[in-house]
């Protein structure tokens, strides 16, 4: 990664860790202040990104609507993640019956679209942030579980793990000190892209009710709430749904920027 | 003397801002060959590279003529027009060198179809001729065949007569016998000189002087960039002038008396203190092994006493690394046993002779691939240290800094990683981690063959040095038959998975009985 691109990425991180931590900082006004009078209000100086129907500023409902949409993908990645490093591990270190049998559930598992997944996980457990959580974190397990036991098993068979036993290192000591952290390492960039895509997915479970009631903010929720105005007042919609893409966009970039340089090592 | 087909004056190379050929001046004429010695990074590949108008890097001089042609502003295409009919090249490895999908016969013909048009049919021809021409037996089979079925032999015949397909006047060998066995070192250094005596001009690389010393006719030792001694080969050899020749020669391990220091510098003690006792720190009973019904190993059993060195020559695929890996206890063998100290180690539950790996250490070719990548030199010593239970804790940094000056490692290294260190750093914190639980007995797997002579001198040195100070046994696996030599007490040759012949060293290498053992000693370079 170049210089500038490493600046950006960490003052990109900032500001978002920023506004998701102290909103009030950036926009000190009350996301959930009603009043009727100023409702539809056009972008302007009072206020910068409009109104909605209900006279809320919809600047402080974005800034504080991160708080939620980063919470859910940052903690549903960590939850598949986690459950993928467990699955992978395992399935990786197994004898083989076991090894073929994780990989055939999270084979059936992978084959159901992710985001279908959710939904039905929400089906069982109700709408809300922790079910979203759940919900996104345990359809992205699959994937990572796959990628988690192949780069287990190719470096089972490396020199570096015969080089330890050797050393007459243990079988707990060559997973916590050489397994896992080497197999987590290009993982590392797939984390970043999976963030991003986590709270698209978080918004789409918002979008449709499932995901953080309203009237909290919440990026998904918010759109949802703009759609039914879209022809009188665009700007309930684009400011959410801009701030979706930002974000996305950004944890997509620096995954692939941390990719190449994985790849380059 | 009649004109001559290479010649080079003041020849510059320059990558960025570094300068990586500074100067370079020589002459080339048919029938003759010449040879450019020096370390890596002496400058000697790029200078026989620009050669091919490959160097990479910006390349100036005021003469560059290639069989009378002014070669210095030539474009890409009149390049292709001289690479392979004028000026050939022999790579260095037959392996990676040709595609393992295409039959042989296809990769060499694929020079004929880039310069002429010449029609499918008689190209076939020529390429069963450049075989034969090679001795490839049945050279029509073998070009139908793809690298990956051929033998190591036949696969350097193959590189060598895709060289000579184009009929050119200059050959350049770049380190063409550099890890090879000394069966194809022997093969391929003949070829040369085959070549050398059809009249063609052979431009030879190496870092190994005894190699060298079979075929050129003249030396240039290269070092950093520049020509330091240019003579006839007799004169460089036999009363070298710089010091750095010296040096080379000096590294050079054959004929050289156990315990004798390779490498100025390097403090060898001179009366070895070794304990005389013959109690045997390892000992290996009729050990045989195979892989899918072929064996690999057979019916092999030796015993290596307390501080002393046991050899294991062979070629490629004797069966030495699988001896090596199931006296580790890393592969498991289809029977026979290992005892350490005299306790049994092969076969063993791995929990069971956990305990007593400590007493056995080992050290392989390619010691960067044995480091977990994330650890920085002092985390793979204080983890050695600590046995796994940390890697960043200041209670080991006196030992962690004992065993960086044991094994002549500056201190100033500890913060780096070893992906940052030369090869011959990287080898010294390889025996510097396998002593760090000072170990009865050291495996060591080909632990030189991938360093310059040079650098595989100070290597050597530093070995016998921790020998007579700890005592450690070796287990020395090599398939160099001067580095065996020097280094061993006794030798054990492979051949096929058995061992053929094994005593005293002096014995095998003075009066081997096996018919084996002799054709590879005939084959055996030798400077002294």
């Amino acid at each position: 990664m170049s210089r500038t691109a490493k600046i950006l990425s960490l003052a990109f991180i900032a500001f978002w860790l920023l506004t998701a931590l102290a909103p009030s900082l950036i926009a000190p006004g009350d996301p959930l202040a009603i009043n009727p009078a100023q409702a539809f209000q056009k972008p302007g100086l009072g206020h910068l990104f409009g109104t909605d129907e209900s006279g809320r500023d919809v600047y402080t409902r974005v800034v504080h609507g991160a708080r939620d949409s980063l919470f859910i993908g940052i903690a549903a990645t960590a939850l598949g993640m986690g459950l993928a490093i467990v699955l992978g591990t395992a399935a990786a270190l197994s004898p083989r019956w076991l090894d073929e049998a994780i990989l055939r559930v999270l084979e059936a598992l992978y084959a159901v679209p992710s985001l279908l997944m959710a939904l039905l996980i929400i089906a069982f457990t109700g709408p809300g942030v922790g079910p979203a959580i759940v919900a996104v974190g345990l359809s992205t397990a699959p994937g990572y579980a796959r990628l988690v036991r192949s780069q287990i098993r190719t470096l089972r068979r490396s020199e570096m793990l015969e080089a330890a036993t050797v050393l007459g290192r243990g079988p707990w000591a060559k997973v916590r000190n050489h397994l896992v952290p080497n197999a987590l390492k290009p993982l590392l960039a797939l984390v970043t892209l999976g963030i991003g895509q986590a709270v698209i997915w978080a918004a789409a479970l918002s979008f449709l009710g499932l995901g953080t009631p309203p009237p909290a903010p919440e990026w998904g929720a918010m759109l949802s709430a703009g759609r039914t105005y879209l022809h009188l007042a665009w700007w309930m919609s684009l400011f959410p749904g801009l701030a979706i893409v930002v974000v996305a966009a950004g944890a997509t970039l620096i995954g692939r920027a941390l990719g190449g340089k994985v790849k380059a090592l | 003397m009649n004109q001559p087909v290479i010649a080079v004056e003041n020849l510059r190379v320059s990558f960025g801002g570094t300068t990586a050929v500074d100067g370079v001046s020589f002459t080339l004429h048919a029938g003759r060959a010449l040879a450019l010695v020096g370390e890596s990074g002496s400058g000697k590949s790029v200078t026989a590279r620009s050669l091919l108008g490959l160097s990479g890097g910006r390349a100036a001089a005021d003469a560059l003529e290639i069989c009378g042609q002014d070669a210095r502003d030539l474009s890409d295409g009149q390049w292709r027009q001289i690479r392979g009919t004028r000026i050939s090249m022999i790579l260095q490895d037959a392996l990676m060198a040709l595609d393992p999908l295409r039959p042989v016969g296809r990769e060499i013909g694929d020079a004929l179809k880039a310069h002429g048009s010449a029609p499918a049919s008689a190209r076939r021809a020529q390429v069963i001729d450049a075989l034969a021409a090679v001795r490839v037996p049945e050279p029509e089979r073998r070009a139908r065949q793809r690298s990956t079925e051929l033998s190591g032999g036949m696969r350097q015949r193959a590189l060598i007569a895709q060289a000579l397909i184009g009929d050119p006047q200059v050959v350049i060998a770049d380190e063409a016998t550099t890890a090879l066995d000394s069966q194809l070192t022997a093969l391929v250094l003949s070829q040369l000189r085959d070549i050398k005596e059809q009249g063609r001009a052979v431009l030879m690389i190496s870092h190994d002087l005894a190699q060298v010393a079979q075929l050129a006719d003249d030396i240039a030792v290269m070092r950093q960039g520049k020509i330091v001694e240019f003579g006839p080969a007799i004169e460089v050899l036999g009363s070298p002038q710089h010091e750095y020749t010296k040096t080379l020669l000096q590294a050079v391990p054959s004929g050289v008396p156990r315990f004798s220091s390779l490498s100025p510098g390097s403090a060898v003690p001179q009366c070895p203190a070794r304990p005389n006792t013959t109690s045997a720190a390892l000992r290996v009973n009729s050990l045989s092994k195979s892989f899918g019904g072929h064996p690999a190993v057979q019916d092999v059993s030796f015993e290596l006493p307390r501080g002393k060195t046991l050899g294991i020559v062979g070629e490629s695929g004797s069966g030495k690394t699988t001896t090596a890996r199931m006296v580790l206890g890393i592969e498991r063998p289809d029977s026979g046993t290992v005892e350490l100290l005299g306790q049994g180690f092969v076969p063993q539950r791995e929990s069971a002779r956990r305990e007593l790996r400590r007493q056995m250490g080992a050290i392989y070719q390619n010691p960067l691939g044995s480091f977990d990548p994330r650890y920085s030199v002092s985390q793979l010593l204080t983890d050695a240290l600590s046995q796994g239970r940390t890697k960043r804790s200041s209670q080991y940094r006196d030992e962690v800094a004992r065993l960086l000056e044991q094994v002549e490692l500056d201190p100033a290294l500890g913060g780096r990683n070893p992906v940052e260190l030369s090869g011959g750093q990287r080898q010294r914190l390889a025996i510097a981690r396998a002593l760090a639980a000072k170990p009865a007995v050291l495996i060591l797997d080909e632990p030189v063959s991938a360093l310059d002579v040079s650098v595989q001198a100070t290597v050597l040195d530093l070995l016998d040095r921790i020998q007579l100070e700890t005592g450690t046994s070796y287990l020395f696996i090599s398939h160099d038959l001067s580095v065996i030599e020097h280094m061993s007490d006794a030798v054990a040759v492979m051949y096929q998975g058995r061992i053929v012949e094994q005593g005293p060293t002096e014995q095998i290498f003075g009066d081997p009985q096996q018919d084996y053992t002799k054709q590879l000693l005939s084959a055996m370079p030798r400077l002294r």
